[in-house]
This record gives C-alpha cells, structure tokens and sequence, in this order.
C-alpha cells in the first residue's frame, strides 16, 4: 500500500514538473513577444503620427527552433522599419497541428490587419482560414505557406523556391569541380543525391531541381545523362532515361527516416568506385553524410576525393564546410523571409497588390560563410 | 519439497540451456554465412571500414538489447528505450552544448534519465501491476515529449571527435595516430555483457528474476518479493537505455528530437533471435548479442548487394517470424 502510495506520488510529481516546464516556457515566449511589442510600440509612437498602427498575427510552424528564430529576427526588424505590431507565435513542435490551430483561432479574434501563416496540415486550418476570409483579414503564407489552399483564400506566399534553390547546388557543384571531372572523365561517372523522404513537397523539390538542373549542364557540355534509384524522383525529373549514359544521377531515399539509414545509404554511394559527387537536399541528409563518410574519408577537395554539397546549416554542416570537407552548402534566407512576410502582410492590410516572393538562398563555402550577409542565416 | 523444487529447476535448467546452446550455434553459424556472401557478393563490403560501420552501428542496439533482455525475461517488454536512448542523448547532449557543461556531466545527465525511465517503468508495472506493454508504451510517449520540450525541439549534437571535448567518442571509435579507426567500444559491449551475465545467472536477483518469468505465481509463494525484482529488471533496462543513448550520440552527428520510434524494435528482435523467450523464463545475454550482429550485418550489408532498406526491413520481418517461431516450438516441446 505504500509503495503504491509513492508510485502515485512520483507521478503526480512528474506530471507537476512537466506542467512547470510547460508554464515556464510560455511565460519566457510571452515575456519575448511582449517585450518586442513594446519596444515596436514604442519606435511607432515616435515615428507615424498620422496612421494607426497596424497589427499583424504572425503563426509560424515551431516557434522554438532556431531556423524560426531567424524568421522572427527578420520579421522584427522590418516590423521596427516600417511600424507596425507583430505578435509572432507558434506551437511546441512541427508536430502539434492541433495546437496551431488554436493558435490560428486565436490570432483571428486579434482581429489583426493581416494575419502571415505557414500551416503544418492545411486541411486542419481550412474553417479558419473561412472564418479569416468573411471577417475580411488577409492572409499572407510564409516559409512552406498554405499548400492546396482554397482559390484565393492566401493573397502571396514569402518563401524560399526549393527548386531553384536545388537549381543553384547544381549549378554552384558544377563551377566548384564537378563540371572539371564530367568532362574530363574516360568512363561513366556517378552524383549521388541523397533525400530525406520522396513525400514532402520541399525535399522533393529540392532533389529535382539538382536533378534537372544538372542533367542540363551536363548536356551542354556534350554528354548524355540518366537517373537511377528511387521512383519518385526517376519519373519526375525531366530527365530521360538512357542506358550507358556518361553521368549517372542515382537518388536514394531511406525506408525510415533515421540517422542509421542515411549514413549507410551515404556508405552505399560512397564505395561504388565512379563515383564524383553526393548532394544532401536537407540538414538530415548532410548529417548523414558526415556519419557516413566517418570510416571512409573520402569527401574533400583533393583530386581523389568526392565533392560534397550539403543544404542549410547546423553545427555539423557548417563545420564540414568550414574544414573543406563538403564544398559547399545551399542555405535558406530565413531573416529575408520574415522581413518580406510581414512587408508584404502590410501592402495587404492596406489594400496594395500583392504576388509571390521568392525569398531566395545561397551558397556558401568555407571562404563565404563568415561574410555577414550569409552569417545570419547560418544557425548551430 | 525444497529440493525437489530444486532438482526440477536444475533439470530444466539444463535442458533450457542445450537448446539454447544449439540455439546460439545456429545463430553463429547465420553471422558467418551472412558475412560470407556480402564479402563474395560485393567487393567494397570486404574492406576494414566496413567492419569498423558494422560496430559502428550495433553500439547503441547491443547496449539497449542487454537491458530489454531482463524486461523480457520477466515476461514483460520495454516499448520505450528506443525513443527513451535518444532522450537520453538529447538532454545529455543539451547541457553540454547550450548549458556550458563538461561531457562528464552530460554523461551523467544521460544515465540518470535512463534510470528515472527505469524507474518510472518499475513503477507502473511491477508496483501498479499495468500490463508492460501498455505502461512501456506510455513512458515511451512521454520520454517523447520530455526531450522535444527540454531541448526545445532543436536537434542536438555531441561534441565531435578529436574536438577538446569529444574524448568520450574514442571510447567507441579510437583513432590512432596513423589514422587508424578502431573500434574499441566492442570492448565496452563485451564488459557489460559479461556482468550482465554473471549478474543474471550467478546472483539471487538474477535468478529470481528467471524466476519471475517462468512463474510469477510460484515465485511469490515461495517467498520472493517479486515487486523488488520485477521493478529491477527495468531499471536495469533503463540503466542500459542511458548507456545506449551516449553511445548513439557518439556514433551519429547529430540526435533529433522526436525520433527514436522503431528503434527499440531492433534491440528486441535481437534478443529474441539471441534466444531470449517472449514468454519470459529463459534468454542469455550472449545470445542477444549474437541476435545485435545478425542484425547490424542485415542493416549494413544489404544495401551493399544493391537492396535498399526496404528490403532490410523485409528480412528482418522474416527472420524475426522465424526466431519467434522457433521459440514457439521450444515450449510446446516442453509440454
């Protein structure tokens, strides 16, 4: 009887510490966002005079991760720019559809001039974005945005274009060396794409536009190119498929996303004797292919090595550039995007047209990546 | 009364332990075939760095499966090690890199959540009676929760190798000076198998906890506090889920909340393939290590012969089907 007296004591316990937990973490996101307010309130006050200071709802995927808090970063300055209120929220993790919506919900009844939205399941937020639609706020989607909204329910979208920003790993692989090795090769040669999941639009995109735009460069210069491995990505690039061709692009997606998977997929590519290059399309796959390439060492700059490009940051990835083990890395513009999300969340408010932007990536190397304008959207 | 009781048990424990002797042979026998045809099949399969992946990655699963090992011999199972390793990893991990903490911390912080898993586990199902499936399943949706929370569902990564901090990898992977891998984190695996051995066979805990197994009922009439007993085997269990997160967290680059799902299936099904029963009773820790290297040798050599991981996942089905059915027929012989 004791020990069962105990046993329901240490879980009440633990439950009381995760809701502690909890508590406090909301409390230091409220305290963060009021603070914000307060300092933009502020600057508005003192700056506009005649106009009335517009709110803008912002419900972004995860407010926690660092890859948001750039988003914020950016969102913040232009809100200070151009004066106006931001409330920038988000749920626990990229999980938690449910708990977005509410906070979508919430961010309605703000009654904000506009409201600036990057949805985790648009079907979850559909009677929302209705509700949003009849009381008259408009809706901007940002980062992956509103994917299959209704016709006219979101106004633009501020993201990056993941097919363009696989287009420029291309291209930037082919100046850094994997151009060289196509053309002077006697044999077949091997690039390698690793991709997280053949499932989410990003990663697919991503993984096509490298595909494409690869075989193009290839082909300008005179030789023929196939895709090889998983179905998804074989049937909808643009590429045709030819036998004996001189560059073979093999794409392999892991059964499971986990790390072991990856890495042994990398391992895969990394020991097939023609191969030149692997391209990561995510922070998952670049991780893998450090673990992957841990036994062989084979990734670096050297003539006998294999080029690797990897695709946003983190710890491990900017540290694999750094050292000149991977080329280069495609990063997104996270700062840029929430500076252009709540820019174009203003034109709306104020009844401007308003169309999709491109938010752009870049490349950066081991020279590039201490250069500010890269820096901050660099993150550990 | 006492001795005959004794007689039997020793009687059956030497029928138990030829079958499971042929049992380990036969798996044995299964490593070396399987070695066999990776390195005729494909070339660059029979190269050292190959060898060097195979333990590279079956640290993490050898660890969890010596501790799940007691949860099934109890006759229950641990549902939440593989998403309970990587919160291990993670809040390790975090008070190394964000809090400013030396690795020794972090290794502490590791092992102290394994055991509060343990502990929590022990609670519900040995003290509360829940059925171990359903009490493991929910620790493992909290162990889930707690890391993305603590760590603010931002992935976190160990310090790397040959960095001040990173001494704690060369404990599973030591480079020499010439460059040379070696991977000397088999040695931990050997050490902690041979305890883990001599403490489930040669110690009254040990033993009782066998005998918890093969009839709770029994055990508690003749005296033992099967509570205390049942409760350890999860402690142990969690004890070893802390051990196996460090060494995921040394093995990959980087550990992501929310993952870890699935993962416990493959600790599992090497014991089970090592001989481990699923009715409780009977299973050895070497043969659950033979189980791991059945598995790992799956995992990595079969992308080697052009199969991608789907495939692996079908095998291993397969094989699982085979050992658990192979267990199947063990007992109904006994009958």
């Amino acid at each position: 009887m004791k020990k069962k007296l105990l046993s329901y004591i240490l879980c009440a316990a633990l439950v009381g510490v995760l809701f502690a937990g909890c508590g406090k973490k909301e409390e230091s996101a409220t305290e963060e966002t009021t603070e914000t307010t307060e300092t933009t309130t502020e600057e508005t006050t003192e700056t506009t005079t005649d106009t009335e200071v517009l709110n803008i709802e912002i419900v972004s995927k995860g407010f926690q991760h660092q890859y948001w808090q750039a988003v914020l970063k950016g969102a913040q300055q232009k809100a200070e720019e151009l004066g106006v209120k931001i409330n920038f929220v988000g749920p626990n993790s990229e999980s938690d559809i449910a708990d977005q919506v509410q906070m979508l919900n919430s961010a309605i009844n703000a009654k904000p001039a506009a409201i600036a939205l990057a949805a985790l399941d648009t079907s979850a937020c559909l009677d929302a974005i209705t509700t949003a639609q009849a009381a008259g706020i408009p809706i901007i989607g940002f980062d992956s945005g509103v994917p299959d909204a209704p016709e006219g329910a979101v106004l633009a979208n501020a993201s990056t274009d993941n097919y363009a920003a696989g287009e420029l790993a291309a291209e930037e692989g082919y100046k850094a060396g994997i151009g060289d090795r196509v053309k002077n090769a006697t044999g077949t040669v091997r690039i390698g794409v690793l991709s997280q999941d053949a499932t989410s639009e990003s990663i697919i995109n991503r993984g096509l536009g490298f595909i494409d735009k690869m075989a193009e460069l290839v082909t300008a210069d005179g030789k023929t190119v196939t895709v090889e491995g998983n179905d998804k990505f074989v049937s909808d690039s643009k590429v045709e498929k030819t036998s004996g061709a001189d560059v073979v692009i093999e794409v392999l997606v892991p059964a499971q996303v986990t790390s072991e998977l990856s890495s042994i997929d990398c391992q895969t590519l990394l020991n097939k004797s023609d191969l030149i290059a692997v391209y990561g399309s995510n922070q998952h796959s670049g991780e893998a292919m450090v673990t992957g390439d841990e036994n062989l060492g084979k990734f670096g700059i050297g003539d006998d090595k294999i080029l690797g490009i990897a695709f946003d940051s983190g710890a491990v990835i900017k540290q694999a550039v750094k050292d000149q083990k991977f080329i280069g890395a495609i990063t997104q513009a996270p700062v840029a995007m929430g500076e252009v999300t709540v820019e174009l969340c203003v034109k709306a408010a104020k009844g401007e047209a308003v169309s999709d932007v491109d938010t752009g990536c870049q490349w950066y190397t081991s020279e590039t990546m201490d250069n500010p304008e890269i820096a901050q959207n660099l993150y550990d | 009364m006492g001795t005959n009781n004794n007689k039997t048990n020793a009687a059956k424990r030497g029928i138990f332990t030829s079958a499971g002797a042929t049992q380990k042979i036969v798996v044995i026998l299964v490593i070396v075939a399987l070695a066999v045809f990776f390195s005729v099949m494909s070339k660059p399969f029979r190269q050292y760095a190959t060898l060097v992946s195979i333990f590279d990655y079956s640290y993490y699963i050898s660890f969890m499966a010596i501790g799940v090992t007691f949860a099934l011999i109890t006759g229950g199972v641990d549902l939440s090690i593989g998403t309970g390793m990587i919160t291990c990893g993670l809040v390790g991990g975090y008070v190394i890199a964000h809090k400013a903490m030396p690795v020794g911390v972090g290794i502490l912080v590791a092992l102290v959540i394994g055991l509060l898993f343990g502990l929590i586990n022990a609670m519900t199902v040995a003290v509360m009676e829940l059925p171990p499936f359903i009490a493991t399943l929910c620790s493992m949706m909290l162990a889930r929760g707690i890391g993305s929370i603590l760590t603010g569902a931002l992935s976190v990564t160990w310090p790397p190798a040959g960095s001040e901090q990173g001494w704690v990898r060369s404990f599973f992977k030591y480079k020499t000076e010439g460059g040379l891998l070696i991977p000397v984190g088999f040695l931990l695996v050997i050490i902690a198998v041979i305890v883990m051995s001599l403490i489930l066979n040669h110690t009254r805990p040990g033993r009782y906890i066998i005998a918890i197994g093969s009839n709770k009922e029994a055990t508690r009439l003749s005296g033992i506090k099967v509570r205390k007993y049942q409760g350890l085997a999860y402690l142990i269990c969690g004890l070893f889920t802390g051990i196996a997160g460090i060494a995921y967290s040394c093995t990959f680059q980087a550990v992501a909340p929310g993952s870890g799902a699935g993962l416990e299936l493959d600790a599992i099904a090497g014991a089970i393939i090592g001989g481990t029963s699923m009715n409780g009773g009977y299973g050895t820790i070497t043969g659950t290590l033979l189980g791991v290297y059945v598995m790992s040798l799956l995992k990595t050599g079969l992308p080697y012969i052009g199969l991608q991981s789907n495939w692996q996942q079908i095998v291993t089905g397969i094989i699982l089907i085979i050992a658990v059915l192979v267990d199947v027929l063990k007992n109904t012989k006994g009958k």
